[in-house]
């Protein structure tokens, strides 16, 4: 059988959705990669590495198989011999190491065929065509699904060109003095390493941070929260998704006890502005919007899909409704999926537009 | 997990298949209701629960949670239980709850997300698979029901008034009396399943005869002025519960005897007041359960199991027996745990040595195991006692 559907980007978002599709019956054969590096958690792992994150802010469901269970903490309860993996899922304080999730990543990777599917092809272009969607010229392929991955590192305008900025998800070292701009998970994260130096460090941020166990209120990432978000009107999504992506870290002692004694020894300070700091670190995520992304821009353009803000306006299954019917499919997932599932940049998020897809394709009438 | 109301329910309903293919099996191999009782009120309880309460106050679930809301859940199932009559044991009852929440917990947390992989997107919703094991779980009831109704045994009303004896009871059935129903001359019962409910009944040489039956049960039954026996029992099984017994002073009259029925299953005898007579209650040669009773003013003995009776007398209260407050007799194996002995008077008169006011004999070669008891105690004639 030739391949009939079609994933666009083969970082994390790519291959859990190729899984989801393996573990719904389709073969490798049936299923076409296109991404630049086969390995799905290249990019990932230089960013984790870039901030020196040792353990995932998500739980035992943060993996990249198709069912959320066994999860992580299974996986660890199963090989460490110990009920304390499963214990602490059990209270919501299993997180697993970076080290753990990527060898996940690796096993999954061997058993599930991925290597077989993958072609190494940037795609630039992505156009409907009869009963499918030409890709780039790689072929035509019925269902496609796009998960491009962000579409850059933001950096704030006014730091841009400055020498002493790095941004927090590129390789750097810390400075005796440092300005962390930003307020979520990435610069909380670096307030740590620099202080864990012995460097000095200066929280940038115009407001003061959640602290939330995930990127989201739990129940948004069921269809309990998902039902209202889905019933607003897309501009009205949009405004809610723009709420509920302020900065966030979790709450707990392992975060705020090293910043409480920083501040007290006066190594720790907050500031509105960058100040003379010998080293500025921007913790400023990634660009945000479709229109950042040169595939999903011209799609939009070519097509003339509807938007929302930042974002292409997708169904409940994050799938296009203007692209979608009972012949064809095209879905996003991963950070441009946001207002099919607001969080649709984890791994939770990534499965959730991949069973969209799955079940889009099993409703086609050809299949 | 944030569960919507449907994912609730639907996830309830799914456990409740298990729970009630377990009460079906279990109640088959007991021969009993209560099982599937157990398994109804439990699956009420906690759909009412997800309704009124845990779906408004958990927008958010987490899994330590399920732990003290099973807490919760078992205790609201026991107490209901208990007021609508339920005749499940506690212990087992707690054991099977147990065993279903395991089961709901295994398959919630593990089984539905590995079968169904949008379970926990879904917020716990099954899709059409709900809508099936609902009506799985909606037919075992209905099925289990039905066959309830169809098996149930007749129910006979016994008018509200004085009625003469022998009452004799032939057919299967409940047989139920009203406030104001009194037996004169006595209860004969002469075939096996039958209930006897909320009766008086007054004389006869024995209050209530029961003679080479299964399955009888005799219910808040009050017997007074039997010449011999109030509830005489013989190769038969019993569940005596509630009863009052009062046997005139004098002559040798006995309260409740089961004998005769070592072969059939245990006879019990629960939550009875007997009064006066020679002794209040004893068995001879019977497999016998006598449990929460009170037994007062008897002239022989209070309570006796012996001719190789094989029983057990718990939390018991035995007063004022002049001699002997309970005897282990002639090579029977008894249990006697937290009974209460108390003024238990010597019998000079009968020039037995065994009789001068001890709270528990063991003679003759029986053997008897006591569990917080207090009291003298004394062995006699090849009789042995050990404290456990």
């Amino acid at each position: 059988m030739t391949a009939e559907c079609a994933i666009v980007g083969g970082g994390l978002a790519g291959f859990t959705a190729y899984q989801t599709l393996r573990h719904g019956g389709l073969a490798p054969d049936e299923i076409r990669v296109f991404g630049t590096d086969s390995d799905p958690a290249g990019a990932w792992r230089t960013r984790a590495a870039a901030i020196r994150q040792r353990w995932m802010r998500s739980e035992s469901d943060g993996h990249c198989l198709a069912t959320s269970f066994p999860g992580l903490a299974v996986r660890e309860a199963r090989r460490s011999r110990s009920l304390a993996p499963l214990v602490a899922t059990v209270l919501d304080r299993y997180h697993p190491t970076v080290a753990q999730f990527l060898e996940h990543v690796a096993e999954l990777r061997e058993q599930s065929g991925w290597d077989a599917s993958f072609r190494a092809a940037r795609v630039r272009r992505v156009r409907a065509v009869d009963g499918g969607f030409d890709v780039d010229g790689q072929g035509s392929f019925r269902h496609v699904l796009l998960a491009p991955g962000h579409p850059g590192l933001a950096v704030p305008p006014e730091l841009e060109g400055d020498p002493r900025v790095v941004h927090a998800y590129e390789p750097h070292e810390h400075e005796d003095r440092v300005a962390v701009v930003g307020a979520g998970m990435a610069a909380a994260t670096e307030w740590l390493n620099a202080l864990a130096v012995g460097a000095s460090v200066v929280s940038v941020r115009r407001r003061e941070p959640e602290r939330r166990p995930l990127n989201l209120p739990r129940p948004l990432f069921t269809r309990r929260g998902l039902a209202g978000f889905h019933a607003l009107p897309p501009d009205d999504r949009a405004r809610t998704l723009r709420r509920l992506l302020a900065p966030s870290y979790p709450p707990g002692r392992a975060w705020d006890e090293p910043i409480e004694t920083a501040r007290r020894s006066g190594r720790f300070t907050v500031a509105a502005e960058v100040d003379g700091a010998e080293q500025i670190v921007s913790a400023t995520g990634f660009r945000r919007g479709f229109a950042h992304d040169h595939l999903l821009c011209r799609l939009v353009e070519e097509h003339e899909l509807a938007t929302a803000g930042d974002w292409i306006v997708v169904g409940p299954d994050c799938t296009v409704p203007a692209l979608t019917g009972d012949e064809r499919t095209l879905g996003l997932a991963g950070v441009p999926a946001a207002l099919g599932f607001p969080a649709a940049d984890t791994l939770v998020g990534a499965k959730y537009a991949a069973r969209g897809f799955l079940r889009r394709i099993f409703r086609c009438r050809t299949r | 997990m944030s569960y919507t109301l449907r994912g609730r329910v639907e996830s309830r309903l799914a456990a409740a298949v298990v729970a009630l293919l377990a009460a079906a099996a279990l109640g088959t191999a007991l021969g009993d209701w209560w099982p599937l009782e157990l398994a109804g009120l439990m699956i009420g309880i906690g759909l009412t629960l997800d309704v009124a309460a845990y779906h408004r106050l958990l927008p958010y679930q987490p899994g330590w949670l399920a732990l003290p809301l099973g807490l919760v859940e078992l205790g609201a199932t026991i107490g209901l239980a208990r007021a609508a009559g339920v005749q499940a044991p506690l212990a087992g009852g707690i054991a099977f709850f147990t065993f279903a929440w395991l089961a709901a917990q295994v398959l919630v947390h593990a089984a539905l997300p590995l079968l169904h992989r949008s379970y926990a997107d879904d917020g716990g919703e099954l899709g059409t698979a709900g809508t099936g094991l609902a009506l799985v779980a909606l037919g075992v009831l209905a099925g289990s029901g039905g066959v309830a109704w169809a098996t149930k045994p007749p129910l006979y009303r016994l008018a509200n008034d004085v009625q003469r004896g022998p009452l004799v009871l032939d057919r299967p059935g409940v047989y139920e009396g009203g406030p104001r129903t009194v037996v004169r001359g006595g209860v004969v019962v002469r075939t096996s399943h039958v209930t006897l409910r909320d009766v008086r009944v007054e004389g006869g040489e024995n209050g209530i005869d029961v003679e080479q039956v299964q399955d009888v049960v005799l219910d808040r039954v009050t017997v007074s002025g039997a010449t011999l026996d109030g509830i005489h029992v013989r190769r038969s099984e019993v569940a005596i519960r509630d009863c009052v017994v009062r046997s005139p002073r004098g002559g040798y009259t006995q309260g409740i005897d089961i004998s005769f029925g070592l072969e059939e299953p245990v006879s019990m005898v629960e939550g009875c007041r007997v009064s006066g007579g020679a002794e209040g209650i004893v068995t001879h040669y019977a497999n016998a359960m006598l449990s929460r009773n009170r037994v007062s003013g008897t002239s022989l003995r209070g309570i006796t199991l012996t001719e190789m009776s094989m029983g057990m007398a718990e939390r018991n209260d035995v007063d004022g027996a002049l001699g002997i407050g309970i005897l282990c007799g002639d090579h029977s194996e008894c249990e006697l745990a937290a009974n209460h002995v108390s003024a238990v008077r010597p019998d000079p008169a009968s020039q037995d040595p065994t009789r001068m006011g001890y709270a528990i004999v063991s003679q003759l070669g029986a053997h008897a195991q006591l569990h917080a008891s207090r009291g003298k105690v004394g062995a006699f004639v090849g009789g042995t006692i050990v404290r456990r």
